[in-house]
């Protein structure tokens, strides 16, 4: 299963429970469709950089989970839907991260590489030293 | 000739992503993209930075995402 990356903004004027029932309802969608939420960052109150629907604070959450691609949809009607979240977006995190894994892959290799150099050097030398 | 030989060298601008190896930008991170968005809320071309076309391509994407999520404005002061 793929792993996205969710952003929302919730209303600042809600109740705090509305609030917390909105984002239960967010999880059981993702865990009722076999979904595992990796992390939860609840960013809390911050201004927003432009007034949505006239109001100029938001209550940020970001979640990274994953679930299957079909359950999406599913999840966009519900922020869609749901008048407590003001705005939402969705991301892909493993197409996002595809680059960033091989270059992180391929300059791991490297270092070992340049570490096992090292050592071998390092016992040539020991081994000269020795003679 | 000889008079006017250049006085300023400008200084040799360098790719903040590869010299840093940012291998993904983070539309939260706003310190970085700060960086590359005046107060005038523009974003700043490669002409002026000296990134590299595929990261201004991902610092782009970047950046109008988290206008998108009200975190960078669209319009500055």
């Amino acid at each position: 299963m793929p792993l996205y990356e969710m952003g929302i903004i919730v209303d600042p004027e809600v109740a705090p429970e509305e609030e917390a029932t909105a984002l239960e309802r967010l999880e059981a969608i993702i865990t009722a469709a076999d979904g595992t939420i990796v992390d939860k960052d609840a960013r809390g109150r911050r201004q927003l950089a432009y007034p949505i629907k006239k109001k100029n604070y938001g209550v940020y959450h970001f979640w990274t989970f994953e679930v299957g691609g079909d359950v999406l949809d599913k999840l966009n009607f519900e922020l869609r839907t749901n008048d407590v979240v003001m705005r939402s977006l969705i991301l892909n995190l493993d197409r996002e991260l595809k680059r960033k894994r091989k270059l992180d892959k391929k300059r791991d290799e490297r270092a070992a590489k340049k570490a096992a150099k090292r050592a071998a050097t390092a016992e040539a030398e020991a081994a000269g030293d020795a003679s | 000739m000889g008079h006017h030989k250049k006085r300023f060298r400008r200084r040799a601008k360098v790719c903040r992503f590869t010299v840093d190896k940012i291998h993904y930008i983070d539309y939260k991170d706003l310190e970085l993209l700060r960086e590359f968005t005046p107060t005038n809320g523009k974003i700043l071309p490669r002409r002026v930075t000296g990134t590299r076309p595929i990261y201004q391509h991902k610092l782009t994407r970047a950046i109008k995402r988290a206008r998108f999520m009200a975190l960078l404005p669209y319009v500055g002061q």
